[in-house]
């Protein structure tokens, strides 16, 4: 009876497996069988001659009456869905300003948001759907770093450019990868001025670092940590959590035997909320600083702390924002989701950018052919995104550079004072 | 049954392989208590730390200990494991914030401590109730139906039912977490010398403790009780003698959920958020303790429990390893006790086929 069970259950595993197998073999053949022609293919064969001829791979037709479709990786589930939502609405705006200006030669665009879950899994789910979909221009996204290093080797494969708005990692962008953009700033940078902002502002020497193991949060950790050393500092204690853990009682009551003066951690909002409430819960943490970066610089990290907040430090990627050009958005975007987008999150303006960066370079590269489509070459797109230069976006001047870092500004870091964020140091500081 | 069934797979496989298997074990072990040893002496954390630590590990246990009381119970009696147990506790915790938000917007937790108290077994209470009637909902359309169907059938349809909790909290209260406001009565704590306990973390080890006594002078004292022992013993054999078998098993469900709601309100309170996922870690640490102390044993379930709790705080600092391990701990050490003693720590085969 029970020998029966356990094979039919083998059976049944195995049956799965091969179905996941074909799956999984099917998908990515998709995109890679893409890339093999356009470089060769594209330039010769497209011009007016052969209009109604099957496109070449990698341009995109759009016929009369379409809409350029550009697709959005957004964190809207996972752990940090409010900052998410907030850079979905952002890049709506983008979309909706660019159709009241005209669109491109009177095609109007469309935002296909996916939910990329924060996750590098979910990343890779979602730039598989687009690579498999002939109509997507360009990617505005991901919202995470992990999430992004799912995209980043898809749309490589299926040369589809992306902009991340809000992912730090600094190997999100690399020489060898040409469709990678960003308007965020790299967390090479929030590192090292975490760094310099602990040891020469609040001249502390003794600090221990702690991480949530995703791939922004380590990652900005370990800059923190090299950056902190490199100045002198000691760091103590090098600790990682995983996201989605709710008890750090046990790492808080190790950490603390050595004493720190300040407690580092790179993550998101909830996971440094609740470590900020549990380190006045552990014997010898009661008076130590708590800064976090950009990942929990949030409404929901204030409102999961509470009171414990108060006196915590946060550092974030600020954009060199033009004031005229985020207020016309603000409202724009309160008139539209009925909500300021601070309350959701801090990236919303740099979604905005990332979309008119790309809606910048599409307009371009776009052309109309004698059947009235509009043609758009996206290995002619990948090379005008990273040609922009002086574009005038809401953070500021954007150019970018060799490879594809488009953002302008600087690193900031905060305080809670009474329930809020109020800047203490760094970029555009007025004393 | 499945003790027979497990005892003669032992026999089979052979005195070799056996020997090889307790030799690999206890050579394991030896080394991890070399290491432990020579750690701990070397790095010389002071007493206070290992205080502290046991602290968090009987908290933490205490939590794994009441949501494996319903896994060991459900098995007891149906030999069945209920996958979808963790998101019961999750439920319970949901119930909970919206207890608490109402017991606050009635201004009982403000008052005065007795008001507070009240308030909070109230909250406690509606948890409880709330993740005892999704258990007993759970029986009665998941499980039921399948009762003498293949074991796999109930296995997947538990599966199933997990997702459906997870994702309907999902669509219904959205995916940012519920924050708990932490009541003033119970937001300190005690300081013993330098050992700082948490009255959340007190309040869990308590209750767990009380609620766990209370489960076993039911099961062993009361004709419910009785009953449930008869049906575990012989579903057929205990209906012929008058055991209304079908009010027994949603009874057990009934207890199991409500401790494990009991559990969702009390990680709510101490850890501060619950969200739609919250149940699947800490029902999947709870099985493992329940499998760990030998599973369908009460006792069993929470000496487990609190093993798997103090394994997972003090393990890392005793082994020098980072902490972010703590989990390859917690596994490591079921694995170990499998290989001694397939039937768990207290498993046996008399006392298994006990509630």
């Amino acid at each position: 009876m029970r020998d029966q069970t356990v094979r039919r259950f083998l059976r049944f595993v195995a049956l799965g497996s091969t179905i996941t197998l074909i799956a999984a073999c099917a998908t990515p053949t998709q995109p890679a069988a893409e890339p093999t022609q356009p470089p060769a293919a594209a330039q010769p064969t497209q011009p007016p001659e052969a209009p109604t001829a099957a496109p070449a791979p990698g341009v995109v037709v759009v016929p009369p009456g379409g809409k350029i479709r550009i697709g959005g990786s957004f964190a809207l589930t996972g752990p940090i869905p409010d900052p998410g939502k907030d850079i979905r609405q952002g890049a709506e705006i983008a979309i909706d300003d660019a159709n009241a200006a005209g669109g491109v030669n009177g095609f109007l665009f469309e935002l296909v948001a996916e939910d990329g879950a924060c996750s590098g899994d979910q990343g890779t789910v979602v730039a598989n759907k687009f690579a498999a979909d002939p109509t997507i221009v360009a990617v505005t996204g991901g919202t995470c770093s992990g999430e992004t290093f799912g995209l980043k080797p898809i749309l490589q494969r299926a040369r589809i450019p992306f902009v991340s708005p809000s992912a730090t990692n600094p190997a999100i962008t690399s020489e060898d990868c040409d469709v990678c953009n960003r308007v965020a700033l790299s967390d090479a940078l929030q590192g090292e001025v975490d760094a310099e902002f602990v040891y020469k502002q609040l001249g502390l020497r003794k600090v221990a670092v702690m991480h949530d193991s995703s791939d922004y949060g380590k990652g900005v950790a370990e800059i923190f940590r090299d950056a902190f050393i490199k100045l002198g500092g000691e760091v103590v204690a090098f600790e990682g959590a995983q996201v989605g853990d709710t008890d750090f009682r046990a790492i808080l009551t190790r950490i603390a035997t050595n004493a720190p003066e300040l407690l580092f951690f790179g993550g998101y909002s909830t996971e440094a909320a609740l470590i900020t409430q549990q380190m006045k819960e552990v014997a010898g943490l009661q008076n130590t600083k708590f800064l976090g970066t950009d990942g929990a610089y949030t409404q929901q990290y204030l409102d999961t702390a509470g009171v414990a907040a108060e006196g915590a430090f946060m550092s974030y990627v600020a954009g060199d924002t033009q004031a005229d050009k985020l207020a016309a958005f603000r409202e724009k975007y309160i008139a539209k989701f009925g909500i300021e987008p601070e309350k959701l999150g801090p990236f919303h303006a740099q979604s905005y950018d990332s979309v008119l960066l790309i809606v910048d370079a599409i307009k371009r590269v776009a052309r109309v052919d004698s059947a009235g489509n509009l043609i758009i070459d996206r290995e002619a797109l990948i090379k005008a995104i990273r040609e922009t230069k002086d574009l005038a976006g809401i953070t500021g001047t954007l150019t970018c550079s060799p490879i594809g870092e488009c953002g302008a500004g600087g690193v900031q870091v905060f305080t809670v004072e009474n329930g809020q964020f109020k800047q203490v140091y760094g970029f555009g500081l007025k004393q | 049954m499945t003790t027979l069934i497990r005892a003669s797979a032992a026999q089979q496989q052979g005195k070799p392989l056996r020997l090889a298997k307790r030799v690999l074990g206890a050579a394991l072990i030896a080394a991890a208590l070399v290491r432990a040893i020579s750690v701990s002496a070397a790095e010389s954390y002071p007493l206070s730390f290992w205080a502290a630590q046991t602290v968090n590990g009987l908290v933490l246990g205490g939590v794994y200990a009441l949501v494996a009381l319903g896994y060991t119970l459900v098995y007891g009696i149906l030999l069945m494991i209920n996958f979808a147990h963790g998101e019961v506790m999750m439920i319970g915790g949901v119930a909970g914030f919206f207890g608490l938000q109402l017991a606050a917007a009635l201004g009982l937790l403000g008052g005065s401590s007795l008001a507070a108290a009240l308030g909070l077994l109230l909250v406690l209470s509606f948890g409880m109730g709330v993740a005892a009637l999704t258990g007993v909902t759970l029986e009665r359309v998941a499980y039921r139906p399948l009762r003498n169907a293949p074991r796999l059938a109930p296995l997947i349809s538990a599966i199933g039912a997990s997702l459906f909790m997870q994702y309907s909290v999902l669509l219904i209260f959205g995916v940012r977490p519920m924050v708990y406001q932490r009541p003033p009565l119970i937001a300190d704590g005690i300081r013993l010398g330098v050992v700082f306990i948490p009255l959340t973390g007190l309040i869990i080890f308590v209750t767990s403790l009380l609620l766990m006594g209370s489960l076993f002078v039911i099961v062993q004292r009361t004709k419910l009780g009785r009953a449930m022992r008869a049906v575990a013993a012989d579903k057929e054999a205990a209906a012929l003698m008058g055991v209304d078998v079908n009010q027994v098993i949603a009874f057990t469900f009934l207890l199991g959920s409500a401790l494990a709601g009991a559990a969702g309100v009390m990680l709510g309170l101490h850890n501060g958020v619950i969200k739609f996922n919250s149940g699947f870690i800490p029902g999947l640490k709870a099985f493992t303790a329940a499998v760990l102390g030998g599973i369908g044993n009460i006792p069993g379930a929470m000496v487990g429990a609190l093993v798997l709790g103090l394994a997972e705080s003090l393990g890392p600092s005793a082994l020098g390893i980072p902490a972010e391990y703590r989990d390859i701990i917690a596994f490591s050490v079921l694995v170990l006790v499998l290989v001694f003693r397939p039937s768990g720590l207290l498993g046996g085969g008399e006392v298994e086929k006990r509630a």
